[in-house]
C-alpha cells in the first residue's frame, strides 16, 4: 500500500532529518513510528503526505507516486491527523470544518453532508456538529481532527501523536476509535501503552534512520532495544516487570 | 482574558450569521457583491458638504437589515472599532476649515462641521455595506466571486487567509498574555519594556501556527480557488434585484431626491 525506498530529506541548515529509509505497509496494517524527540516522526510524514519535498528516494502509494503533479490525488488517499488539533480545526462551525475537505473534492452538497454526518456519527460526536472548535474540550477536539480526515475516506491515515494532551478517558475514547479504523495507519507516537494496544508493528527511528522493525510484541516487550534507542519500555510491561 | 475569548467569538459570530435562509441570504453572491461594491462607490463619490443626498444612502444598510434578520448590535460593535480613524480624520475639518454654510438661529453651521459629518456618515455606510455583505454571504462564497471578477488569486487568498488567522492570533495573544501576567505579580497589562520581546516573540508563534494550519488546509485538497463555494447559475430574480437596486442607488445619486420631497410637500 505505501512503498518507500532510500528516502532521505535534509533541513534547509542542511542538518539530515531522514536517511536512506526504505519501508513497505501492506494494506490494513496498523504500524507505529516510534522515536525519541527528534528522531524524524513530523519530517517522515511531512514526506509521505507532500507538504514537504524529500532530497532523495521514492515514496509510492499503491502504484502512485508521490511528486509535485500527483500532490492531488496523494491527499485525497492519504489523510493526516495533525498533533495539535487546533492546527487542523480553523472553521467557525464543527460541521464545516469536516466539511472542508469534502467539499475540496467538489462534491455535492448531499454528498458532503451525507459523508460529514456518516464520520461524526462513526465517532459518536454528532452532538458536536454546530458548536463552534475553539469551544471544545481537547478530546473533542482530537476527534473532530480525526473526522475531518476521516470523511475524506482515505485509504491510509497518519496519526501524529493522537493521544497527546488527553486525559485518560479521552485517551481510551481515542484507542478505542484507532482499534475500530479498518484503513491502513501509521501512527508516530510517545505512547508505547497505546501502539501496543492498537498496533500489529512497530518501526522505531532513530536519528533519522530506521533502527527497528518489527512485530509489536517482538519490539516493544525489547527493553534493551529500547534502551537504545532513547525510549523504555510501556508502562504497563514495567509494572508487570 | 475574557476579553480576547468575546472577540473570538464576536469574530465567528458574524460569520455564523451567514448560515441563514432569508431573502437576503438566498440572493446570488455575485449580485451582492456587485451591490456593495456600488454602493460604496457611490456613497464616496459624495462631495464633502453635500449631506442631504448622502443621507437617503441609510436606506440600504437599514432594509438589508430587517430583510436579512441581522441584528444591529454585532455590526455596531464592529462599527465601532472604523469609526475613531475617521472622527480623528474629520475632526481636523472643524477647526480649520470655519467658514459659515448657514445659521441656525444665532448658531453658525461651519462648513468644516458639515464635511465631519459627511466623512463620519459615509464611514458608517461603507463599512456596515460590507459587515451586511460577510453576515449574508459566507467568505468563501465572496472569494469565489471575487476571483469570477478576475481579482488574482494571491490577492483573495491574502484577504481569506488573514481574515481566517485573526482568531489564531488572538488564541496565541490570549495563552502569551496568560503566562506573562502569571509570572508578573501585581501587573495590570505588558510593561513597555517587555512590549518589543511579546510582539516578536507573538509575531513568530504566529508565524508557526498559520503554517501548520496552512499545512492541515492543504492536506484536505485546499488549492486556494474556492471552486466548492461556486453557486448556482444567477435566476431572473437576481437579475431583477440587481437591475432595481443599482438603478435605484444611480436615481439617488443623480437625481436630487431632497428637492423632489421638498416640491412635493410643499
Amino acid at each position: 500500500m505505501l512503498e518507500i525506498s532510500d528516502l532521505s530529506y535534509s533541513y534547509p541548515d542542511g542538518h539530515q532529518a531522514i536517511e536512506k529509509i526504505s519501508l513497505n505497509l501492506g494494506a490494513g496494517e496498523s504500524v507505529a513510528l516510534v522515536g525519541a524527540n527528534g528522531a524524524g516522526k513530523s519530517s517522515f510524514f511531512k514526506l509521505i503526505i507532500g507538504i514537504a519535498a524529500a532530497s532523495s528516494g521514492l515514496i509510492k502509494i499503491d502504484e502512485l507516486s508521490v511528486e509535485k503533479k500527483t500532490l492531488k490525488e496523494v491527499r485525497q488517499r492519504v489523510g493526516m491527523v495533525f498533533q495539535n488539533p487546533d492546527d487542523q480545526l480553523f472553521m467557525t462551525k464543527v460541521y464545516d470544518d469536516v466539511a472542508f475537505g469534502p467539499r475540496n473534492q467538489l462534491l455535492s452538497d448531499s454528498e458532503v453532508d451525507e459523508k460529514v454526518m456518516a464520520a461524526l456519527e462513526q465517532l459518536d460526536i454528532l452532538h458536536l456538529k454546530d458548536r463552534m472548535p475553539h469551544r471544545l474540550s481537547g478530546g473533542e477536539k482530537r476527534m473532530i481532527a480525526i473526522a475531518t480526515v476521516l470523511c475524506m475516506d482515505p485509504e491510509l491515515i497518519l496519526f501524529d501523536e493522537p493521544s497527546s494532551f488527553l486525559d485518560p478517558k479521552a485517551r481510551r475514547k481515542v484507542i478505542q476509535t484507532l482499534k475500530k479504523l479498518t484503513m491502513t495507519k501509521l501512527i508516530a507516537t510517545h505512547d508505547l501503552d497505546m501502539a501496543l494496544e492498537v498496533c500489529d508493528r512497530v518501526v522505531i527511528l532513530n536519528k533519522g534512520k530506521i533502527f527497528a522493525d518489527g512485530p509489536v510484541k517482538e519490539i516493544l516487550y525489547d527493553e534493551k532495544l529500547l534502551l537504545e534507542a532513547n525510549l523504555e519500555l510501556p508502562l504497563g510491561l514495567q509494572k508487570i516487570n | 482574558m475574557t476579553g480576547i475569548s468575546e472577540s473570538m467569538s464576536t469574530i465567528n459570530s458574524l460569520e455564523e450569521l451567514a448560515d441563514k435562509k432569508t431573502i437576503i441570504h438566498q440572493i446570488h453572491p455575485r449580485v451582492k457583491l456587485i451591490l456593495t461594491l456600488l454602493y460604496i462607490v457611490l456613497v464616496i463619490s459624495y462631495k464633502p458638504y453635500d449631506i442631504t443626498g448622502l443621507t437617503f444612502y441609510a436606506f440600504y444598510p437599514i432594509i438589508l437589515m430587517v430583510l436579512g434578520e441581522i441584528p444591529f448590535m454585532p455590526l455596531f460593535k464592529r462599527l465601532l472599532i472604523a469609526l475613531p480613524f475617521s472622527f480623528f480624520a474629520g475632526l481636523s475639518n472643524i477647526f480649520f476649515d470655519r467658514q459659515a454654510a448657514f445659521f441656525i438661529g444665532s448658531l453658525p453651521i461651519t462648513f468644516g462641521l458639515i464635511s465631519f459629518f459627511s466623512i463620519m456618515l459615509k464611514t458608517i455606510f461603507t463599512v456596515m455595506a460590507v459587515l451586511i455583505l460577510i453576515a449574508t454571504t459566507s467568505m468563501p462564497k465572496i472569494a469565489y466571486q471575487l476571483l469570477s471578477f478576475k481579482l488574482p488569486q494571491m490577492i483573495v487568498e491574502q484577504i481569506m487567509l488573514t481574515y481566517r488567522y485573526i482568531s489564531v492570533l488572538l488564541q496565541e495573544v490570549s495563552s502569551m498574555y496568560t503566562a506573562y501576567i502569571l509570572r508578573s505579580p501585581g501587573a495590570k497589562g505588558i510593561k513597555m519594556q517587555d512590549m518589543g520581546v511579546f510582539v516578536g516573540q507573538l509575531l513568530l508563534r504566529s508565524f508557526d501556527r498559520a503554517e501548520n494550519i496552512y499545512m492541515a488546509m492543504k492536506c484536505r485538497g485546499y488549492d486556494g480557488k474556492f471552486l466548492y463555494a461556486k453557486p448556482q447559475p444567477m435566476i431572473k430574480s437576481d437579475w431583477m434585484i440587481l437591475l432595481m437596486t443599482a438603478g435605484l442607488l444611480f436615481l439617488m445619486r443623480f437625481f436630487d431626491l431632497g428637492l423632489f420631497i421638498g416640491n412635493f410637500v410643499r
